[in-house]
């Protein structure tokens, strides 16, 4: 692996800072050193849109990460074992004829094995493409598209980290999805550093938790930076109070912002307050890697 | 008959829980009996948005979910590799042998099951030639169940902490909300989806009445709606827009996707500084503004 370090950035719940901080983060270690930036949102990539770039890349290549079964309806005999093995229900026999549900398959092929008869094959989907481009900014960011409708999205995480490992880099800074579930276990489990990213409600703060669960599970390091802080600051210092050790900074509250990536224009070209506090993260951050 | 309403949007952080609350509370007032399903497993909020769920603690489950997980039988196991190879998630794994190059047919080193990438498909059990392998219930999820009001329940589907495969849970969730309003004869299910496109959001869209994708007046909010319309439309679902935060940012860009698309903006939502603190304080029932 050609990559020293990788930081992930996560939250839990959607929304709250995570892209903006991802994005300004790196820009910010690409000024001295060589970054890889990946999206790991691969159902709603946005990382590029933070990074003020547009749809156009310089690499578009449709990968298969998930397959689905196909049935032989020549060699079926509806005799329903595969129905009954399917752990996830999506197998049933309609009308004289086995039918797949697509969205409850989750590609395990334990049909294809069961089947007496030989009639269901497992064939690989396209679900997805991977993007690259070398941004603005200067480095590569490797992003993914899940098609709509298809699923693996786990498995695509998978694969854009190891495409980003394929270029040089010192370090990675990769911009984990909303939620806990496979694309974020994915994006999370090897990483060096999470940088979690709250904000002072008891929605963003339950989310933490959910997503510092599974960052505990792989004993991951962390640091937490609180987003749009002052807009309830008794809720920001029970936050702090708990989480001392690993605060790593605050962001304020600011309308710019959001009128800022409404004309795609990064923090890091602004003279928004938040580009100086991010810069405070950042600093801070350097000083809990080893290059 | 109960009408089936999903709120979803794709991109994280847009008011999809809060539109499904301000939605509830405008049914509601028209005298609507409701349900409540927050599907959003992996970090269910709305309990946290309603003031007599607000304890931060989500009581008793009403009922567990459950999925099947590999265990070994080292007395039956003969290190073959089978399931290593067969396992589409790579959730066997099996440790380089530590045994002395050269000696040939040095026999491999037992499998060790991850039960983080482990889908729970069963797939191993059934292919182990020795039957070594047995599967176990274990608890993937838990569903709660909170009275907000006299005619509004909320149903709440929790995931356990690191878990692959949460569309089981999802799914699972969205049985007890229907048969809930089902037996309570309700007027509407209300179905708050997570972010994202992915399987466990799919299993909150399939086959409901209308969907609900709220967005904002980004080209991050423009980019996940255009997305979030096209698994709608392959879902072959009817859907309209609520446009969040109307008067920030630029709304030329939803405008413009929803005159393509032929998806009417059904509701407008201006930023007010009143819904912020509610939801901050878990206080959404008291907002009406739809």
């Amino acid at each position: 692996m050609s990559v020293a370090e990788s930081i992930v950035v996560a939250s839990g719940k959607g929304g709250v800072g995570k892209s903006m901080l991802a994005s300004s983060l790196a820009i910010l270690f690409s000024q001295k050193k060589k970054v890889i930036a990946v999206d790991c949102d691969v159902d709603a990539p946005n990382l590029h849109l933070w990074l003020g770039e547009n749809e156009k890349w310089d690499e578009i290549k449709k990968i298969s990460t998930s397959e689905r079964p196909i049935i032989d309806k020549t060699k079926c005999n509806l005799c329903g074992q595969c129905v009954g093995v399917c752990a996830f229900n999506a197998l049933s026999i309609d009308h004289q004829s086995l039918v797949v549900n697509r969205f409850f398959c989750e590609g395990c092929g334990a049909c294809e094995e069961i089947c007496p008869q030989g009639a269901i094959k497992m064939v690989p989907v396209k679900n997805a493409e991977i993007r690259i481009k070398k941004n603005v900014h200067g480095f590569p960011l490797v992003s993914a598209q899940l098609y709509p409708g298809e699923t693996g999205s786990g498995k695509v995480v998978d694969a854009i980290k190891n495409r980003g490992e394929n270029f040089f880099s010192e370090i990675m800074i990769l911009d984990a999805p909303a939620g806990t579930g496979c694309p974020v276990i994915a994006a999370v489990k090897d990483a060096n550093l999470a940088v979690l990213v709250t904000e002072p409600t008891p929605s963003a703060l339950a989310d933490l938790e959910r997503v510092l669960a599974v960052v505990n599970y792989f004993h991951i390091p962390w640091g937490l930076v609180i987003n749009k802080w002052d807009i309830n600051s008794r809720f920001t210092k029970k936050v702090e109070k708990k989480y001392q050790k690993q605060l790593l900074g605050k962001i304020s509250y600011d309308q710019k912002i959001f009128r800022s990536i409404a004309n795609l224009m990064p923090i890091m070209e602004t003279d928004l307050k938040a580009k100086e506090e991010i810069k405070t993260i950042y600093y801070r951050l350097l000083g809990k890697i080893n290059f | 008959m109960m009408k089936t309403i999903a709120i979803t949007g794709g991109k994280g952080g847009v008011g999809k829980s809060t539109m499904a609350i301000l939605l509830a509370n405008k049914l509601l007032s028209q005298g609507k009996k409701i349900v409540l399903a927050d599907l959003d497993v992996e970090c269910p909020n709305d309990y946290l948005l309603l003031k007599n769920s607000s304890e931060n603690e989500l009581k008793k489950p009403v009922e567990k979910v459950f999925a099947q997980f590999p265990y070994l039988d080292k007395t039956k196991c003969k290190k073959c590799g089978l399931c290593v190879q067969k396992c589409r998630f790579h959730a066997i794994f099996a440790p380089p042998n530590r045994t002395r190059s050269g000696s040939g047919q040095s026999p491999g080193q037992y499998p060790i099951f991850l039960p983080e990438l482990c889908s729970g498909c069963r797939l191993c059990a059934n292919i182990c030639p020795y039957q070594a392998i047995t599967m176990k219930k274990k608890v993937t999820g838990k569903i709660y169940q909170e009275k907000i009001a006299v005619d509004f329940y909320l149903v709440t589907g929790k995931s356990k902490a690191v878990l692959e495969e949460t569309g089981p849970v999802v799914t699972k969730t969205r049985q007890y909300a229907e048969t809930l309003g089902k037996k309570m004869k309700a007027d509407y299910l209300l179905l708050d989806t997570a972010a994202g496109m992915h399987c466990s959001v799919i299993r909150g869209l399939l086959a409901v009445d209308l969907v609900y994708a709220v967005t904002e007046p980004t080209p991050l909010g423009a980019h996940d709606l255009e997305l979030i319309l096209q698994l709608i439309h392959k879902l072959k679902l009817p859907v309209k827009i609520i446009l969040n935060q109307a008067d920030l940012g630029k709304k030329e860009l939803v405008e413009k996707i929803a005159k393509e698309k032929r998806v009417e903006i059904k509701y407008r939502i201006p930023y007010s500084r009143k819904l912020v603190e509610a939801y901050s304080k878990g206080k959404l029932q008291e907002i009406d503004i739809l």
